[in-house]
């Protein structure tokens, strides 16, 4: 079997004494779209972000591509991830942020072109190309010149995703992607990610969206209080839950 | 009003211009190299380095320039070493103490300013830098720093017309600008309103230039500020 795209095991995280992940551990494999969901505060967002380092977690093992991550550790607790590897890291694995996070003072364009150019080291026309071909695919090629505080929210998010597609990443993570959008724009932003998923492409989410995730996911996992209460298929996982409070989560939000 | 004496008086004065230019834009010029390692050690909030950045900023602002100009003059040449070395014919000049006294100021000020605009960066935008693999050089260098920059500009366009008033300070410690020189001018004539008037007049038309031209890079580099195209953001309903 081929090596997974991410390892992560026994993951745990504390901010002071609240202890936010207790061992929490995931495998993807190539081509795996796997939604995390979970109540808030359950962990999850932190999840994502300890799984490109955004977040360093306390304890526990990451492994991207085959090759483990090296911390360096004091008394027993991550203080620091190998710098080289750490941008190797976030430089295959793109995420996309509930606030959209485009830099402001850029148009659409100049947010997808500035990675590329500046961490894969791609010329400038070729980036441009690539923005222009993404922008295109998200169907904004006419906001191309547009600064952020021109666009709508889901305008903003499909620029972010482009801006995510620009570095070819091995990995895809979505921070609940659609929390800060109006109700009627979180369709949009959803048929892309749908568009990604069927394309193939290796995507963790954190989503309240649980009719898409059940649509779209191979592997659904249930958080609660820092731990996964639950995990399996999209089918199993929602048809027939195991654990009362996973049952009692799926109740309220479906 | 004897408009022939203003008239008369304009040549010195416009020449006196001159140097109130020079005090102004070369002490701007040094004031912004400094502010710039200066605000960036202040925005790190911790360490040393930002200890040190604090208290330059709070010495500097604290005090008024026209005394610092006077420690500058005045107190330099109290110690030995400072008159024994190589640099002293530069520092016994008035100007040169101007300059230095106007340069240490602005940048103190310049540096606060900075140190406000890298602190406004949205944490998020350095977040998606972080999460792109950007070094930690770059995140200031493409991220940080533009937008800072951007930010700091209508503030800092308050202290280069502020810098260009505060000039007329260095008449006190004899230096011959602008004010200097209506000064003198004074003293021959007697004519405090044709004079000083002249220069005022001198004073406003060289900061509406330098309006403009901080106008113009602000709206050269804060389009993405604008709502729309043709829309006005309005303080009124």
């Amino acid at each position: 079997m081929k090596k997974p795209v991410l390892e992560a095991k026994n993951i745990r995280k504390s901010f002071g004494d609240l202890e936010v992940l207790k061992s929490v551990s995931l495998t993807a494999r190539a081509h795996n779209v796997i939604s995390i969901i979970g109540s808030s505060g359950s962990g999850k967002s932190t999840f994502l972000r300890c799984l490109n380092c955004l977040e360093l977690p306390d304890e526990g093992s990451l492994a991207f591509a085959g090759e483990e991550i090296e911390f360096s550790r004091r008394r027993g607790k991550i203080v620091k991830a190998d710098a080289r590897q750490l941008l190797a890291l976030r430089a295959q694995t793109a995420m996309v942020f509930q606030s959209f996070n485009l830099w402001s003072f850029m148009t659409a364009a100049e947010n997808i072109m500035l990675a590329p150019q500046k961490v894969l080291g791609i010329s400038r026309p070729e980036a441009r190309e690539r923005a222009e071909h993404l922008l295109q695919r998200v169907g904004l090629y006419d906001k191309r010149n547009s600064y952020p505080a021109q666009l709508s929210g889901g305008q903003s998010q499909r620029v972010a995703i482009a801006r995510a597609l620009a570095m070819n990443p091995k990995l895809m993570l979505f921070d609940e992607p659609t929390s800060a959008l109006d109700p009627q724009l979180v369709g949009e932003v959803l048929a892309l990610m749908r568009e990604l998923a069927e394309e193939g492409r290796t995507m963790i989410l954190v989503t309240h969206e649980m009719a898409f995730a059940r649509e779209v996911s191979d592997k659904v996992i249930f958080l609660y209080q820092g731990v996964i209460e639950e995990q399996g298929t999209a089918k199993s996982l929602f048809d027939t839950p195991k654990s009362a409070r996973c049952r009692a989560f799926l109740r309220r939000e479906m | 009003m004897d408009f022939a004496l203003m008239w008369e008086s304009l040549p010195a004065l416009l020449h006196a211009c001159i140097m109130t230019m020079e005090l102004t834009f070369i002490s701007l010029f040094v004031g912004l190299i400094l502010a710039v390692p200066l605000g960036l050690a202040a925005a790190r909030r911790r360490g040393a380095a930002a200890f040190m950045a604090e208290i330059y900023m709070f010495v500097f602002r604290g005090t008024p320039l026209l005394v610092q100009l006077f420690l500058i003059y005045g107190g330099l040449a109290q110690f030995d070493y400072i008159r024994d070395s190589f640099l002293w014919p530069y520092l016994r000049q008035a100007f040169m103490c101007a300059l230095i006294g106007f340069s240490l100021n602005t940048a103190a000020y310049t540096a606060n300013i900075f140190k406000g605009a890298i602190l406004a960066v949205p944490a998020g935008e350095l977040e998606a830098a972080r999460a792109c693999g950007f070094k930690l050089w770059q995140q200031y260098c493409y991220i940080v720093w533009p937008q800072a920059f951007r930010m700091a500009l209508p503030a800092y366009g308050n202290e280069v017309l502020i810098m260009l008033k505060s000039t007329s300070l260095a008449s006190v410690i004899t230096v011959m600008e602008l004010t200097g020189t209506a000064k003198n001018l004074y003293a021959e004539t007697y004519a405090p309103y044709e004079i000083f008037i002249t220069a005022a007049v001198l004073y406003w038309v060289m900061s509406f230039i330098l309006s403009l031209l901080l106008r113009f890079l602000e709206r050269r580099f804060n389009k993405n500020y604008r709502k729309r195209k043709t829309g006005r953001r309005s303080l009124l309903p």
